[in-house]
């Protein structure tokens, strides 16, 4: 990638946790106490085996940002609409672990779908960081879709619309 | 607009859109082929679809290149916040649903994991702190 020449003004970005719009919102929520139920933002799970790995690829890959990381075990993402929870599962007196003792795994098929605007480039950035592929490009209807895996092999679609794509209307 | 979706495998399309509309609220947007059905519930979109052969030409539930075929379950799940979980519960217990765990009470949320008609998780909860509440920010 050819060095931007502005670089060099820039002054180095510096981390600030939490975020003051994140600071900002909590305590707008917090002032108004129980918050409104109408609005649902979409919610996801994943499981995943190493949580630093993970807050990488889906970071510095896939544009998310980490809002939350409070132990060792859970980090809560954001792109756009979409909140993503990552858990580690197993350990001590963990949550998600069945009374019987099962586990619960990465991996499996059902997935959350992201937009991108350039799937080729999205698909060619994600080869080079030796991501792995379950499926190549392929066109469906409405949409060429590319479905990749996180360093655990849980299941991430990518999606750019083609022409006969209809968004929802929303209310 | 909305960019994100979920897509879940299925057994059967028509068995799993009749169970999220009936027991979790959502809508259904489109069903335009046995193996694909478009629902919406707020922010969320849900896409279900049900295995289908390499050659359809909706492309979501195809085989892998290797012919690996997709299947349903799995632990990774979408979440749906809900204002009194124990009533939750209780409608669903009543209504037939299964349920993969029983209520428990994590960091942030009291949650509840239940299946939909093909093994799939859905993963309910109720925050108990500010931060895992869902708003208008």
């Amino acid at each position: 990638m050819p060095t931007d020449p502005l670089d060099a003004l820039r002054l180095p970005p510096v981390p600030i946790d939490p975020r003051p719009e994140f600071a900002a919102a909590l305590w707008r929520r917090i002032e108004a106490g129980p918050g409104p139920l109408d609005r649902q933002t979409a919610t996801v799970r994943y499981f995943v085996t190493d949580l630093g790995a993970s807050v990488d690829f889906y970071c510095r890959l896939l544009d998310f940002e980490e809002e939350l990381r409070p132990s060792p075990v859970f980090a809560m993402l954001y792109r756009g609409d979409l909140r993503l929870l990552l858990s580690v599962p197993g350990g001590e007196g963990a949550v998600h672990t069945l009374p019987d003792g099962t586990v619960p795994q990465p991996g499996g098929w059902n997935r959350m779908t992201l937009q991108v605007a350039d799937l080729a480039a999205t698909a060619e950035v994600l080869r080079s960081h030796q991501v792995a592929f379950r499926h190549d490009v392929q066109s469906g209807i409405g949409v060429r879709t590319l479905l990749v895996e996180d360093p655990s092999g849980n299941p991430v679609e990518l999606i750019e619309p083609t022409s006969g794509y209809h968004e929802r209307i929303r209310p | 607009m909305s960019t994100v979706s979920v897509r879940y495998i299925v057994d059967d399309v028509d068995d799993a859109q009749a169970f999220y509309t009936r027991h979790l609220g959502f809508q259904l947007d489109m069903h335009p082929d046995p193996a694909f059905a478009m629902l919406s519930r707020g922010d969320l979109r849900l896409v279900l679809v049900s295995p289908v052969p390499a050659h359809h030409r909706g492309g979501g539930s195809r085989p892998m290149p290797d012919g690996t075929p997709q299947r349903p379950g799995g632990w990774n799940r979408f979440m749906l916040q809900v204002p009194d979980l124990e009533a939750a519960a209780a409608t669903l217990r009543r209504d037939g649903v299964r349920f993969r765990t029983d209520l428990v009470t994590g960091v942030g949320t009291k949650q509840v994991m239940i299946e939909d008609p093909s093994g799939n998780p859905i993963e309910l909860f109720e925050p108990i702190r500010a931060e895992a509440r869902l708003t208008e920010t």
